[in-house]
């Protein structure tokens, strides 16, 4: 019988619990090479606090196949997707992408939500030489410290995004003095984009002062006291970097202190969070979106939107577009060097600009970086009826360039190994 | 003073959430001698299933959720006490931790199909969603529910254990089920009444807090570990414990918050450790023997 120290048990399995959640599979196997099949993998978060971000990522991957099957296929194959749930731990999601590459002979990798695990499969798919495209995880490095010439970012980074909300708040602010907090999950991409988005105000010449910064853990269940520390020191602007339930947590509560009133908050209000918030969306905060669906208008994307949802029942969120868009990226790659050799697709794409549902998209041949916008907007106070009275951006929507918030060449490949 | 009263409220209401998650694990621990990772389950079920009724009934939904979701998770509740738990009872805890563990997992599973794995939301009803101003500082007035239902939550359960005889057999489940059942008493009934018990506070805690919250998957895993650690620090078992446990807490993470907020989550985890070493029964627990 063990009698002592359950207390320590206990812990330990506290732990154990956030760590270990649900053991999951690859879902689908068989070949992928031969026949008249070729596979494509993505591993990615199904489960836990992300699951939303990587479902409709890879809801976006599977209809933009079968939209390529439905005409006819690549080189005359038909492509499958396989999946699998990384967990949220990097061990997993480099041995799902493993798996995927030997077992499944996928050809192609897209990836997974978390950028300590894009990091992870980024090396795994070096190492087999398969191409790794990501269109969630944006962490700079990944295209600088750590790039390797087989993967492919097709999202705005961790240095364009705060620098494009930057350059937005510059114009709006202009001489004026500011005060400023920030609000941002305890991890790598919480902290770079905090320290991002106030080195480019510096850059910027915008006159603030830091009153407050906070780290809440994230998917932190509760976060009253960090809330109300933010509320005690009264900012006028707040950066937050929250994003999905996070973000929709910060929100409900921050609008019961009528934080809004007198606080603009800066956050990624992209079209899940606006959409889980309906009428109590914060109107005046300042959100910024990677691809919001509604901004983006193309012929493409109206019909993708319509099929998406006939499909699922919902518009797509911006991790569903740009897997849609890397899709296309490895299609088109695929189709102009004539093989599916992971070799002579990852050659064919950089320099070249890719027909995608957000618009020709540049891939940058310096370091593999997409050159796509980020959008930033001000919370409309009126619904907009065409989406069901959501509360979207005051149009005109303000579209920052690629050209003014990415990194040069030079910069980039200066980090490169 | 704005400021005070404003980490004040952050303090209260930081440690009554908490509070309502971890009393029921505490009560469950105290009778049954088991350890309920599932807990975290019986919460997020709570959440979700009142984000269906207010989407499904109007106005009031939030009030009908309030009193069904609670009775529907204890239900489930029994329905795990008497398919798994009961055999684990005479068990070491490592089994039972893993049992219970594996349940987690299959409730998460579960919900995902049920749910899908959208955010989802409900708003706090329209009388207490605004908010009124104390000494220049503005409280939410849901804030106050949540306090005043942590409240009701503790004095109920300190009414039902130590002035009632069903309290008492309660309490002497632990100690000598032999003796209690020759005097009578039905004691796999009452242990799984006991069980339920904590599982409708598990659901109504997921109710309450709900409001405040992105409703998703992981919020299972994500409150079990916090409800654990106010328990161990309170004691397991003790539901004074419970209430200090997390008013400990809430003081540790609002100040920290305030004054060190890059440290305010380590902050709790030390306090762990601390108490872990110098009594590890908890600050209110008794050792186990």
């Amino acid at each position: 019988m063990m009698k002592k120290r359950p207390v320590l048990t206990i812990a330990s399995a506290a732990v154990l619990a956030t760590t270990l959640s649900a053991c999951g599979a690859a879902g689908g196997s068989t070949s992928g090479g031969g026949g008249g099949t070729v596979t494509v993998g993505e591993s990615t978060s199904l489960s836990g606090s992300i699951a939303n971000l990587g479902q409709t990522g890879l809801q976006g991957l599977q209809m933009a196949i079968s939209d390529i099957n439905a005409k006819g296929g690549l080189l005359g194959k038909k492509v499958k997707v396989v999946s699998a749930d990384d967990n949220i731990t990097p061990a997993t999601g480099a041995s799902n992408a493993r798996s995927m590459i030997t077992k499944d002979h996928a050809v192609a990798l897209f990836g997974p939500v978390a950028s300590s695990i894009a990091s992870a499969e980024e090396q795994v798919a070096a190492q087999y030489k398969i191409p790794i495209f990501f269109h969630t995880s944006n962490d700079v490095s990944l295209m600088t410290k750590t790039f390797t010439p087989y993967a492919f970012q097709n999202v705005p980074n961790t240095m364009m995004e705060p620098r494009a909300v930057a350059d937005y708040l510059a114009q709006k602010v202009g001489s004026k003095q500011i005060t400023i907090a920030t609000f941002a999950p305890d991890y790598s991409f919480g902290h770079d984009t905090v320290d991002g988005f106030l080195q480019a105000l510096k850059d910027l010449h915008v006159h603030f002062k830091l009153v407050k910064q906070e780290f809440p853990p994230l998917g932190a269940s509760n976060i009253s006291s960090y809330l109300s520390a933010l509320v005690s020191a009264h900012p006028q602007y707040v950066f937050n970097a929250q994003y999905g339930g996070d973000l929709v947590a910060f929100t409900k509560q921050a609008s019961s202190y009528g934080f809004f009133k007198d606080t603009k908050v800066i956050a990624m209000y992209a079209y899940a969070p606006l959409a889980a918030l309906g009428d109590t969306a914060p109107v005046g905060a300042i959100g910024f979106d990677r691809a919001p669906f509604w901004a983006i208008d193309t012929p493409a994307m109206k019909t993708f939107v319509k099929d998406y949802q006939a499909k699922y029942g919902k518009y797509p969120t911006e991790w569903a577009i740009l897997a849609y868009a890397s899709a296309q990226e490895w299609a088109y790659g695929v189709t102009k060097s004539g093989s599916f050799d992971a070799a002579k697709v990852s050659k064919a794409l950089p320099g070249a600009t890719v027909p995608s549902i957000i618009g020709p998209m540049t891939i940058r041949a310096c370091d593999h970086q997409a050159e796509v916008p980020e959008y930033v907007g001000t919370i409309s106070s009126s619904g907009d009826s065409s989406y069901g009275g959501m509360h979207l951006y005051d149009k005109p929507v303000f579209v920052a360039p690629f050209d003014k918030i990415a990194l040069t060449c030079s910069e980039a490949t200066a980090q490169q190994p | 003073m704005d400021t005070v009263v404003t980490d004040t409220v952050g303090v209260l209401t930081t440690a009554s959430s908490l509070f309502i998650v971890a009393t029921g694990l505490t009560l469950v621990f105290g009778a049954l001698r088991l350890i309920n990772i599932a807990h975290g389950s019986f919460y997020m079920y709570g959440a979700f299933l009142a984000t269906t009724l207010v989407a499904h009934v109007p106005h009031v939904g939030f009030w009908v959720a309030l009193v069904v979701s609670p009775l529907v998770v204890a239900v489930m509740g029994v329905v795990v006490e008497v398919a798994v738990l009961r055999r684990l009872y005479r068990r070491e805890h490592l089994t039972q931790l893993l049992a219970t563990f594996a349940l987690l997992l299959i409730f998460a599973d579960l919900a995902l199909r049920l749910w899908g794995k959208d955010v989802r939301g409900i708003d706090p009803p329209a009388v207490v969603s605004s908010n009124f101003r104390v000494a220049g500082a503005v409280v939410p007035t849901y804030d106050m529910v949540i306090v005043g239902v942590a409240g009701v939550v503790g004095l109920g359960l300190w009414v039902l254990l130590a002035r009632t005889r069903l309290g008492w057999r309660i309490r002497a489940v632990v100690d000598d089920p032999e003796v209690l059942s020759a005097s009578g008493t039905n004691v796999p009934l009452l242990l799984t009444g006991v069980f339920a018990l904590g599982a409708l506070l598990a659901g109504l805690s997921g109710v309450v807090i709900a409001p405040q919250q992105a409703v998703q998957p992981g919020m299972d895993a994500q409150i079990i570990v916090a409800a654990f650690i106010v328990a161990v620090i309170g004691g397991l078992g003790s539901i004074v414990g419970a209430a200090v446990g997390s008013l400990v807490i809430g003081i540790v993470q609002t100040l920290g918050a305030v004054w060190a907020p890059s440290w305010a989550s380590t902050f709790m985890y030390a306090l762990m450790i601390i108490v872990l070493a110098v009594r590890p029964w908890g600050l209110f627990g008794t050792p186990e023997r």
